[in-house]
C-alpha cells in the first residue's frame, strides 16, 4: 500500500512540474498581432442594429463614414467625403466621394453605395423599428418612411440621389444642426450594399420582445472600406480582424487584431499583468497606480468627453427656489471630491459640456466650494439651515465619468452638510432600477448621473440633458427661455451662429442651476509599454490602424 | 423494477409541471424593465413608455402561461436581451463549457479524494487520517469564489504559470466539432491545443472541485471504514486471501456504492459553484452567462436558464436513482 | 432518498432514550467539537463585546487616513490595514461577526421552522397532506440552493434582509425532507407501536416518542446549514445581490470589494475571507462533532 501511494504522489508531481514547464507560453509573442480585452462580446457587426461600445469597437475598424472625428479628438476630418456642402438653409447636403475606394468584397464604395445605406435606414419595417434595433438612427432621424409604431418621431430623412459615380445628395424635411456631426458615428457607416443584399442584412425579427438579426451579414459577413477586414468570430471567446491590404489610406501597421471579452475589470487587468492581452479598455480607476507602478506596463488615457453632474429635481420640496439651488452648488466641495477619487484623471467641470466641444463658454458663473455662503443663502430662503434633502447615489456600478459613484457620494455629503443641509442618503443598483428612477424624477431632490458623448455635438449633450421632456421628467422644470434657445440652437444651420447660440445657453444654465456639474473625466486603458500608437477616442472608442507591439 | 421506473417517471411530471410555473411567476415578480438594462443613461422616459406600449404584458396571465408552455414545448426559450441572441443557441454554445469544468473538477476530486479518503480508513486514528479529515473540512469550508481567486493570484497573477481567463488562448487556432475543447483537440489531433485546453482548465477544475473532493474523502472514508468490519471481509481475510485482494475484490467495490448516491447531490453544488468559479475565470459557460444575466438584468436569460439548470439536475438525479435502486434492491421498496 | 435522509434514519432506528447522556459524554471528548466550539464562543464573545473589543466605529470613514487615495496595510495603529474608505479593518471584521452569526441563525430559523413544521405534518399525517407537501419541496429541491436563493434575490431585490431570507428558504425543503423521513422511519419502531399498544394518544407518541429521537438529525444538519449559510449570503454578496449600503461591515461584502483592489492592497481580500472560513470551519466541526457522536455506526469504536 505504503509503495503504491508514494508512486502516485511522485507522478502527480512530475504531471504538475511537466504543465507548468511545457506550457508557459505568453499571450503573444507576434509583434505583429495586438490581443485587446473589452467588457463584453459585441451584439453584432452590423453598427447600424448596434448601440454598445463593445460593437462599435469592432465596428469602428472595419467601416468607415462620411466624416469621421481626428483620432483622438472631436474634430470632422474628411473621410469616405472630401468635401460638403449644404443648401437650401442646411436642408440639402451635397457630398464629393474620394475615388478608388473598395469595400472589402470588392465592389466599389461610390455614391449610390451612399444612397443605398440612407435609403436602407429610411425603409427600415417591422421589427427593425424597434428601439432595441436602431436606437442611434431613431435618435437622429426620428422615424422611417413608414412608422408602424406609435411614439415613432416624423422622419428627418427625405431623399438621396446619386449624380454620377462621386456625387450624393441628401435632402432632409427640415434644417438639422445635428445631422452633419453624427455622421462620424458608428451606426452610420457605408456598409457594401452588394453584401447587405447577399447575406440577409435586413432580415430580423422580434421575440419576446428583443430584436433579433436572422440573416448571417451581423455576424459572419460584416463588410466595410476600413483599415481591417473581418476574418473571424467565436461568440463569447473573440473577434478576430486582419489588415485589409487593399485600403485605400495609410496601411495598418498590425497583421492582426484580436479581441476578447472578459467582464470583471480585475479579471482585466490581471490579464494584462500576465501578459495574456497586450492591452485592455475600462481601466478600473483604483488600478491606475498598479498600471503606472508597473514597469511593463502603462496607462494610456482617453481624452475627457463626459459630464458628471448633480441632478436638482424641482418638482417638489425645497429646490424651486433659486436660492437653494445656488447653495447646493456653493455646498458641493467639487474640487475636494475630484483630487481625492478621480486618481488623478479628473478636472472640476464648470458647464454641462467639456472644454473641448465647441460650444464651450469660456466665462460662466463659478461656484467655487463655500460653506458660509451657502448657510446665508439658506438662511435667507424658506429653508432655513438645516434644509432637509434626499440625495441618492448608484450602486454596483463604475460609470466613464464617474468611476466611484459611493465614495463621491460620500464626500459630498460630508461637504453638504458642513454647508447647512441635512442630507438623507438613498441608495440603488445601478440596474435596473437607479437610471429609471433619476429619468423619471423620483429620485431624490438631488441624485449623481452623468454622460459621456456620443458624438461632437453640444445637443448630444445639453439637448440630450434640457429637452422639454427631459427637463420636465428628470429636472422637475420648464423654462421657456432655455427650451427655445436649445431648439434654435439645434436648428441653427449657420455653424458660427449655432456656436454663438450654445455659449449663450451656457451661460444660462449656470445662472439657473438645473443640476451642478462637478467632473470631467479621463477615463483610462491599460496597455503593454511595447504598445505604441494605440490611440483612445473621447467618445469611447479605439484606433489600431496606427499601432504597433513591440 | 420497471414499476419502480415508470413510478419515477411519471413523478417527474408534476415537478416539471410545478418548475414552469414557479418560473414563470418568479420572471414576472422580476422588478425593473429590461430596456433600461440596455440603454442605461439613455433609457429615456418615452423610449420605456414605448416600449411597455408594444409590448403590452395586459393579456390575462392565464393566456400568457398558456403561450409560454407552448413556447417552451417547441424548445423556444426566448432571447437574451443583451446578446439578442437566442437561449438555446447560447445554452449550446455555453453548456459544454460548463460540463467539461464539472467533469475536470469530478475526476480531480475523485482522483485526489477516493484514494486520500481509502487511506485515511486504513491508518483510522492516525495523523494521516487527522490531517486528510482537516483538509476535507477546509475544503467545506472555503468559500469557492474565495478559494478560486487566491488561486488565481498565486498561480497565474503572481507566478505566471497558468493563464488567467478563458478557456483558451485566442492565439490558438482550432476547429470546434464538438465544443468540449479537449475532445475537439483529440478529434483534430492538435496537440498545442490539447495542451493549451488543459492548461487553462487546472485552476478553474481545482476551485470548482475543492468541495465535491472534501465530501468524497469523508464519503469514502466512512464507507471503507464501514465496509471493512463487515462479515463477508472478515471471512475473505479468514480465508486467507492477501490483504490487496481483499481490498480489491471487497472493500473497494462496496466502498464506492455510496458515492453513486451523493453524485446527484454533487451535480447540483457544481452547476451552484460553476456559477461563482466561471465568474472569476471568465469562463464561457452556464455559470458566467447566468452571472451576467443577473448583473444585466436580462430576465430572458435568468428565465432560461435557470430553468435549463433546474431540468439538468432533474434528470441527473432521476438516472441517479434509478441506477442506484438497480445496484441496492432495497431502496426500491421504501 | 438523499444521504442525509438515510443516515437520519439509521440515527433514528437505533436510538433509545440514553442517547443524551452519552453523546454529551463524547462531544467532550472529541478534540474537533471541541476546537469548533471554541472557535464558535470567541466568535459569540466578540460579536456580544464588539463594541468593547473594536476600537474604532467599523461604519466611520476618515478620507485622509488613506495614502493617496489607497488602502493601508496593517501596521501598529490598526492591526488589519485601513480599508478603502478610510475605515478601521479590525473593527469591521469584529462587528462582522454580528452579521456572521445573525445570518446564520436567521437562515436557519426561518428553514428550521417552516421547514419542521411542514416535515412533521407530512410525517406523521401522510396521505395526501405528505403527498402535497413532498411534491412542493420536491419543485424547490429540483433548483440547486444557491441558484434557488439567487432566483429568489432576484424577485425580492438585493439586500442583506433579504438574501438571509433567501437562504433560509432554501433551506426550508431539507428540513422537511429530513423531519419527514426520520419520522416515518420512528413510526416503525417498536418503541412506538409498543406505545400505541398501550394506548398512548397519537399526539403524545409524537412529542414524546418520535420527535426526540427525529430530532438528533436535525440538529446536526442545523449546525450545518449555520455553515452554508454563511458561505451562501458570501456568494450571493460577491454577485453583486449583498447589502446594498456598502458600509455594512459583513464579511462577504467586504471581500467582493476587496476583489477590485487585489493587486493593491490584497490583505483587504484575505482578511475578510479568513474570518469566513474560520466560523464556517467553527460550525462545521461542531456538526461533525455531533454527528459522530449521535452515528450510531461509529459508535463503540
Amino acid at each position: 500500500m505504503r509503495g503504491i501511494a508514494l508512486k502516485a504522489i511522485l507522478a502527480l508531481a512530475a504531471c504538475a512540474v511537466l504543465v507548468v514547464t511545457l506550457g508557459n507560453s505568453s499571450g503573444s509573442k507576434a509583434s505583429s498581432t495586438l490581443i485587446f480585452a473589452g467588457a463584453a462580446d459585441p451584439t453584432y457587426l452590423d453598427p447600424a442594429l448596434a448601440s454598445d461600445g463593445e460593437t462599435f469597437r469592432v465596428t469602428e475598424q472595419m467601416y468607415e463614414g462620411l466624416v469621421a472625428l481626428k483620432p483622438g479628438t472631436t474634430k470632422v476630418i474628411p473621410k469616405l467625403a472630401l468635401k460638403w456642402k449644404s443648401a437650401n438653409r442646411g436642408k440639402t447636403w451635397t457630398f464629393w466621394l474620394r475615388h478608388g475606394v473598395k469595400f472589402h468584397d470588392g465592389t466599389p464604395f461610390n455614391a449610390a453605395a451612399v444612397c443605398a445605406n440612407f435609403n436602407r435606414w429610411y425603409n427600415w419595417s417591422g421589427a427593425f423599428q424597434d428601439p432595441s434595433a436602431t436606437f442611434y438612427y431613431q435618435a437622429i432621424y426620428g422615424g422611417f418612411k413608414h412608422n408602424e409604431v406609435s411614439g415613432l418621431q416624423p422622419p428627418l430623412y427625405r431623399s438621396c440621389a446619386a449624380k454620377g459615380q462621386y456625387k450624393a445628395i441628401v435632402k432632409l424635411r427640415k434644417a438639422s444642426g445635428t445631422f452633419f456631426p453624427s455622421l462620424v458615428i458608428a451606426p452610420f457607416s457605408m456598409q457594401s450594399p452588394t453584401a447587405m443584399r447577399k447575406y440577409g442584412a435586413d432580415q430580423g425579427e422580434l421575440r419576446n420582445g428583443t430584436f433579433r438579426a436572422t440573416g448571417s451579414y451581423a455576424f459572419e459577413h460584416p463588410t466595410g472600406t476600413g483599415p481591417f477586414k473581418f476574418k473571424s468570430w467565436t461568440i463569447g471567446q473573440k473577434v478576430e480582424i486582419v489588415r485589409n491590404d487593399k485600403y485605400w489610406g495609410q496601411k495598418a501597421k498590425l497583421s492582426r487584431v484580436i479581441i476578447q471579452p472578459i467582464s470583471d475589470s480585475t479579471a482585466r487587468l490581471q490579464a494584462l499583468q500576465n501578459h495574456d492581452v497586450n492591452a485592455y479598455d475600462l481601466a478600473a480607476p483604483q488600478d491606475i497606480p498598479t498600471l503606472s507602478g508597473n514597469s511593463s506596463l502603462k496607462v494610456i488615457k482617453r481624452p475627457a468627453f463626459n459630464v458628471a453632474y448633480v441632478t436638482i429635481h424641482q418638482g417638489s420640496g425645497p429646490m424651486k427656489e433659486l436660492k437653494v439651488r445656488q447653495a447646493v452648488a456653493y455646498g458641493l466641495n467639487r474640487k475636494g471630491v475630484v483630487n481625492q477619487f478621480y486618481y488623478g484623471t479628473g478636472k472640476v467641470a464648470q458647464e454641462f459640456m467639456p472644454p473641448s466641444l465647441y460650444g464651450y463658454a469660456k466665462k460662466v458663473q463659478t461656484y467655487a466650494y463655500n460653506p458660509t455662503k451657502a448657510k446665508q443663502l439658506l438662511n435667507s430662503s424658506s429653508c432655513h439651515v438645516p434644509c432637509h434633502i434626499d440625495f441618492w447615489y448608484p450602486t454596483a456600478v463604475s460609470r466613464p465619468y464617474m468611476p466611484d459613484p459611493v465614495r463621491n457620494f460620500q464626500g459630498f455629503q460630508a461637504s453638504l452638510e458642513n454647508s447647512g443641509f441635512s442630507v438623507t442618503p438613498h441608495s440603488a443598483p445601478w440596474r435596473p432600477t437607479y437610471v429609471a428612477k433619476v429619468n423619471e424624477g423620483s429620485a431624490g431632490d438631488l441624485n449623481l448621473i452623468g454622460w459621456t458623448g456620443d458624438y461632437a455635438d453640444p445637443d448630444n449633450f445639453v439637448g440630450t440633458f434640457f429637452n422639454q421632456t427631459t427637463a420636465n421628467a428628470q429636472f422637475g422644470f420648464s423654462n421657456a427661455s432655455i427650451n427655445s434657445l436649445l431648439l434654435k440652437a439645434k436648428n441653427e444651420a449657420n455653424f458660427a451662429k449655432r456656436v454663438a447660440l450654445y455659449q449663450k445657453l451656457n451661460q444660462q444654465l449656470m445662472k439657473y442651476l438645473p443640476g451642478v456639474p462637478y467632473a470631467h473625466a479621463t477615463p483610462a486603458l491599460g496597455a503593454e509599454k511595447r504598445v505604441h500608437n494605440l490611440i483612445a477616442t473621447p467618445v469611447g472608442g479605439v484606433w489600431f490602424q496606427y499601432a504597433t507591439v513591440g | 423494477m420497471l414499476r419502480y421506473v415508470v413510478r419515477r417517471l411519471l413523478l417527474l411530471i408534476p415537478i416539471l409541471f410545478g418548475l414552469s410555473i414557479l418560473v414563470f411567476f418568479w420572471v414576472r415578480a422580476l422588478p425593473g424593465s429590461p430596456i433600461s438594462s440596455i440603454l442605461g443613461e439613455r433609457a429615456t422616459p418615452a423610449l420605456i413608455q414605448q416600449y411597455k406600449e408594444r409590448y403590452g404584458l395586459d393579456e390575462p396571465i392565464y393566456k400568457q402561461y398558456v403561450k409560454q408552455l407552448r413556447a417552451w414545448s417547441h424548445a423556444d426559450f426566448g432571447t437574451s436581451i443583451a446578446t439578442h441572441r437566442t437561449i438555446t443557441y447560447e445554452i449550446k454554445q455555453r453548456f459544454p463549457a460548463t460540463v467539461e469544468l464539472a467533469v475536470a473538477a469530478m475526476i480531480f476530486a475523485i482522483s485526489i479524494g477516493l484514494p486520500l479518503g481509502f487511506f485515511a480508513a486504513k491508518k483510522y486514528g492516525g495523523l494521516f487520517d487527522h490531517a486528510s479529515l482537516f483538509i476535507s473540512l477546509i475544503g467545506i469550508s472555503i468559500p469557492v469564489f474565495f478559494l478560486a481567486i487566491i488561486l488565481k493570484y498565486i498561480f497565474a497573477v503572481r507566478l505566471g504559470w497558468l493563464p488567467t481567463v478563458g478557456r483558451q488562448s485566442v492565439l490558438i487556432e482550432t476547429e470546434h466539432p464538438t465544443n468540449f475543447y479537449i475532445l475537439d483537440a483529440i478529434i483534430t489531433r492538435d496537440w498545442a491545443a490539447l495542451w493549451d485546453a488543459i492548461r487553462h482548465l487546472i485552476l478553474p477544475a481545482i476551485a470548482l472541485g475543492s468541495i465535491p473532493l472534501a465530501i468524497i474523502t469523508r464519503i469514502t472514508r466512512a464507507s471503507v471504514l464501514d465496509v471493512q468490519n463487515e462479515d463477508y471481509v472478515r471471512t475473505a481475510r479468514a480465508k486467507g486471501l492477501a490483504p490487496i485482494t481483499v481490498d480489491q475484490r471487497h472493500v473497494l467495490r462496496n466502498a464506492m456504492l455510496p458515492i453513486t448516491t451523493i453524485i446527484g447531490l454533487q451535480v447540483g453544488l457544481l452547476l451552484s459553484g460553476a456559477v461563482l468559479t466561471e465568474t472569476v475565470f471568465a469562463w464561457p459557460g452556464i455559470g458566467s452567462w447566468l452571472r451576467d444575466a443577473i448583473f444585466n438584468r436580462d430576465y430572458p436569460v435568468i428565465q432560461g436558464g435557470i430553468l435549463f439548470v433546474a431540468l439538468i439536475f432533474v434528470l441527473v438525479n432521476l438516472i441517479v436513482d434509478i441506477s442506484y435502486a438497480i445496484i441496492n434492491p432495497r431502496i426500491r421498496y421504501s | 432518498m438523499s444521504l442525509a435522509e438515510a443516515e437520519a434514519v439509521e440515527i433514528g432506528i437505533e436510538a433509545p432514550g440514553g442517547l443524551w447522556s452519552e453523546a454529551w459524554r463524547k462531544l467532550i471528548r472529541n478534540p474537533g467539537a471541541i476546537t469548533g466550539a471554541v472557535i464558535v464562543g470567541v466568535m459569540v464573545l466578540t460579536a456580544l463585546f464588539a463594541p468593547v473589543i473594536a476600537p474604532d466605529d467599523p461604519r466611520f470613514t476618515d478620507l485622509n487616513a488613506l495614502n493617496h487615495g489607497q488602502p493601508v496595510g496593517p501596521n501598529a495603529e490598526h492591526w488589519f490595514g485601513i480599508d478603502t474608505l478610510g475605515r478601521d479593518e479590525f473593527s469591521r471584521i469584529v462587528y462582522g461577526t454580528r452579521y456572521s452569526l445573525l445570518i446564520g441563525v436567521v437562515a436557519v430559523m426561518i428553514g428550521l421552522t417552516v421547514g419542521l413544521t411542514l416535515g412533521a405534518i407530512a410525517g406523521y399525517a401522510g396521505g395526501y397532506a405528505d403527498s402535497a407537501i413532498m411534491r412542493c419541496m420536491d419543485v424547490m429541491l429540483a433548483i440547486p440552493g444557491f441558484l434557488l436563493a439567487i432566483g429568489i434575490v432576484a424577485m425580492l431585490g438585493p439586500g442583506l434582509g433579504k438574501i438571509m431570507v433567501a437562504v433560509g428558504i432554501v433551506n426550508i425543503p431539507i428540513f422537511a425532507r429530513l423531519l419527514r423521513s426520520s419520522i416515518l422511519a420512528q413510526k416503525q419502531n417498536d418503541f412506538v407501536l409498543a406505545a400505541k399498544a398501550v394506548g398512548v394518544r397519537g399526539r403524545s407518541v409524537l412529542t414524546a416518542h418520535i420527535l426526540p429521537n427525529a430530532i438528533s438529525p436535525v440538529i446536526v444538519a442545523a449546525t450545518l446549514a449555520m455553515a452554508t449559510a454563511i458561505i451562501d449570503v458570501a456568494g450571493l454578496g460577491f454577485l453583486g445581490l449583498g447589502p446594498q449600503d456598502p458600509s455594512t461591515p459583513e464579511w462577504g461584502t467586504m471581500l467582493t470589494d476587496a476583489n477590485n483592489y487585489l493587486s493593491s492592497a490584497p490583505f483587504l481580500a484575505i482578511i475578510p475571507g479568513l474570518a469566513i472560513v474560520l466560523s464556517v470551519l467553527g460550525f462545521n466541526l461542531i456538526g461533525d462533532g455531533l454527528r459522530e457522536t449521535l452515528d450510531p455506526k461509529l459508535r463503540g469504536r
